[in-house]
């Protein structure tokens, strides 16, 4: 069968499907289960209404259940437990999770994580904030904003392909592809290898990152000035507050609600970080961070118990940060 | 010889019989130039079979295929390029044992069969040893390639001792040169070749027994045997004068890029340390045993190690059983698999029965002559080992020893990797 016939097939059976569920089980509780008539019409209007949010909600509830909470339940067992030839399974208690603590390669992870988590949302936020601003009232602000925001668009693995080529380093004398080489040798430096230079090369990783995301930031936190009223900046003018003293004083207390969502929000992609290190150190000199650390023990050490378990950490780690993000985007809406 | 024919004839007869035409998938490490060349090795069996034969290369195989054969959707034949991973899948029982009888093949028909198949035989998730892996594509390791012409001008000999390859290099760098270039950077898998050279130089300084110990973990990582290999490698990558761009250079360029420093005008480098597949990277159009030729990298002049040899290997494995798969395992029997990829670049081969005239050019030969005059054949030994290991930590011990880190601490952070692994 032709690859788009199938897709339209799989299309009209996925949606009818969908509308099908939606419309029969319905029609289900309203004429068989609970009908609106007879001696009980009033008592079965009740019922059905009680039953029907989850009816709507099941389908929904079923795909969370199979695609988030599985695969955390598995992943647990699967950190307490040890494989064993054949296919079965031991139980390990905490085994691995010792056993990974110990391993100097988890906690170089950690600790660059750590780096991340400091770096990364504060940078990205300043510099979102800044262009925000500073584009807010200018004529090629859209411009500047559209140029900002682009990265947005480009994948994180071509991210760091674009960065490494930035990072580029040949030997002294050779031509320098990498721009930051050929700047550093037009200024009359020395070439460098960039990336192998250990603590320093997490920044230069962070860095595409950062480029990433300024333009997330930027968008919301433009959003939230324009929805700053007017008065309180007029009356700032009024009262003779100068330029600083009203972005920080008036513009920033008044959107920080935004920025701490946009902030967690850039804090929970950081901690998740795995594509950019990956694509261009692989977590080697010293640049290994908890995700590529998971990867590298379940698929190349083919180590499923300490893979998992510090999945378990990436996730014990995300979860009271997301639930603060929840917690105040809710708040914002109030 | 005769069972050769018998069983192209058995293969014939398998493939011209009313055969159902089934999809078949193969799963490999080959991209680029390479996979070019098993596309044409793959396309004779699918017109020979009438299946529909497709071929999916990626530089991450190794993870690939773990990840594939977990989720149950693996390709119906994996080549690996380890066959330490392809023990651990047999181990799992994502392997199907190959058809009775391969093992006495490969004995028969293959120079130095038996090694082929204890190599291919590992233990199943039963514990019982089966013949799982076949292998077809051979390298030779031991292999300095240069240019000719680049060291008759400077007035440069081959060097036949590892002293005198130590001297030429020193001598080509008090000449304001470069001897060697020396590339790492392979994607996730950053930092084999240096394995490649730690293996040899272990080789080269220690017996064979105690190679056989240290791919088998008897003795440790921190054992003075291994650090001493690591070291004499370090010798010539941890020397700024001695390889291309400096030391810095070493873990970040790619080991497909690091030979064309060698075609450069003036050349970036004189000597480049790879395996016999390289010539697939090499600027199009060059011409081995013209433009370019190798030399074995030689073995000390004192002592009396020999002529080690290292080698390695890609062996075939069924991954997902079917009728077809077990049909071009058969096909890799027949000579003509082997002279398709001959006639190309980069191939070697055990196979006793194919028509040496196939290979492309005379250069494959004196490699098969290096093969043979060999006093002791190892096999990679970061391909035997542990995947935590021999594709994880010995790699970035490697790049990390390149990179300055002290000799001792990579080695003890192997060695823990391998404790750990299971």
């Amino acid at each position: 069968m032709h690859p788009a016939l199938q897709g339209v097939i799989t299309i009209i059976v996925g949606v009818g499907g969908c509308v099908a569920y939606f419309y029969f089980s319905n029609l289900f509780l309203d004429k068989v289960l609970y009908p609106a008539r007879g001696p009980n019409a009033g008592r079965n209007i009740n019922r059905a209404n009680l039953i029907r949010p989850w009816l709507f909600l099941a389908p929904a509830v079923i795909a969370l259940g199979l695609y988030l909470a599985y695969p955390v339940v598995e992943t647990l067992r699967l950190s307490l437990t040890n494989r064993v030839p054949g296919g079965g399974y031991e139980w390990a208690g905490l085994e691995n999770y010792s056993q990974m603590v110990a391993d100097p390669k988890f906690g170089e992870a950690l600790f660059n994580n750590m780096l991340w988590l400091f770096v990364v949302p504060a940078l990205s936020t300043a510099f979102g904030l800044l262009a925000a601003q500073l584009t807010d009232r200018i004529k090629w602000g859209a411009v500047a904003k559209s140029i900002i925001f682009m990265p947005m668009a480009i994948s994180f693995v071509g991210a760091a392909v674009i960065w490494k080529l930035v990072y580029d380093y040949r030997a002294a004398g050779e031509e320098q592809i990498g721009v930051l080489n050929a700047i550093v040798v037009s200024l009359g430096g020395e070439p460098t290898a960039w990336l192998t230079v250990p603590f320093w090369n997490n920044f230069f990783l962070m860095a595409v990152l950062i480029w990433i995301q300024t333009g997330f930031a930027m968008v919301i936190l433009s959003a939230a000035l324009r929805g700053i009223p007017e008065e309180t900046v007029e009356a700032a003018i009024v009262d003779g507050a100068n330029p600083f003293q009203i972005f920080f004083k008036i513009k920033v207390p008044q959107i920080m609600g935004t920025i701490v969502v946009v902030w967690t929000t850039i804090t929970i992609v950081v901690l998740k970080i795995f594509d950019i290190v990956f694509a261009m150190t692989n977590g080697q000199w010293e640049t290994q961070v908890l995700a590529n650390y998971m990867y590298d023990k379940l698929f190349r050490a083919n180590d499923w118990g300490v893979g998992s378990a510090s999945a378990m950490v990436i996730m014990l780690l995300v979860t009271p940060i997301l639930v603060w993000n929840v917690y105040n985007a809710r708040k914002e809406m109030r | 010889m005769k069972h050769t024919i018998k069983s192209s004839c058995a293969v014939l007869a398998l493939m011209s019989g009313p055969a159902l035409a089934e999809q078949i998938t193969v799963a490999g490490p080959w991209i680029g130039a390479d996979e070019e060349h098993v596309q044409a090795v793959l396309g004779a069996f699918a017109e020979a079979s009438g299946h529909d034969v497709r071929y999916t290369g990626s530089d991450s195989f190794e993870q690939q295929i773990v990840i594939d054969a977990e989720a149950g959707s693996a390709p119906n034949v994996a080549v690996f390029p380890q066959p330490g991973l392809a023990a651990v899948m047999a181990e799992r029982g994502f392997l199907t044992p190959l058809a009775e009888g391969t093992g006495d093949w490969i004995n028969e028909n293959y120079a130095a069969g038996q090694s082929w198949v204890d190599l291919g035989t590992y233990a199943g998730p039963d514990g019982s040893d089966a013949l799982y892996g076949f292998f077809y594509k051979v390298d030779v390791k031991s292999l300095v390639w240069y240019i000719p012409e680049n060291f008759e001008d400077a007035g440069y000999e081959v060097p036949e001792t590892l002293e005198e390859l130590k001297a030429l290099s020193q001598q080509i760098a008090d000449d304001g040169e470069t001897p060697w270039c020396i590339g790492l950077g392979s994607g996730g898998a950053t930092g084999w070749p240096a394995t490649d050279w730690v293996e040899d130089m272990m080789l080269r300084t220690q017996p064979p027994s105690v190679y056989d110990q240290w791919v088998s973990n008897e003795i440790p990582f921190t054992d003075p045997a291994v650090v001493g290999a690591i070291e004499a490698f370090g010798e010539f990558a941890l020397n700024d004068a001695w390889v291309s761009g400096g030391t810095g250079a070493v873990a970040t360029t790619d080991f497909r890029e690091s030979p064309k420093g060698l075609f450069d005008a003036p050349p970036a480098c004189y000597m480049h340390k790879q395996a016999s597949f390289i010539p697939s990277f090499f600027p199009e159009g060059s011409e081995v045993g013209e433009d370019v030729d190798f030399f074995y990298f030689p073995a000390s002049g004192e002592g009396d190690l020999g002529q080690p040899v290292l080698g390695a290997g890609t062996v075939w494995a069924i991954t997902n059983d079917s009728p077809a798969a077990h049909e071009l395992i058969e096909f890799l029997k027949t000579p003509e698999a082997h002279e398709i990829w001959m006639a190309r670049k980069g191939f070697l081969t055990p196979h006793k029965g194919v028509n040496l005239d196939a290979f492309s050019d005379p250069t494959l030969r004196k490699m098969n002559d290096i093969l043979l005059g060999a006093t002791t054949f190892r096999f990679d030994a970061s391909d035997l080992m542990p995947g935590a290991v021999g594709a994880g930590s010995f790699w970035t011990g490697m790049v990390d020893y390149v990179g300055g880190k002290d000799v001792g601490t990579v080695t003890s952070e192997i060695q823990q990797s391998w404790d750990a692994a299971k």
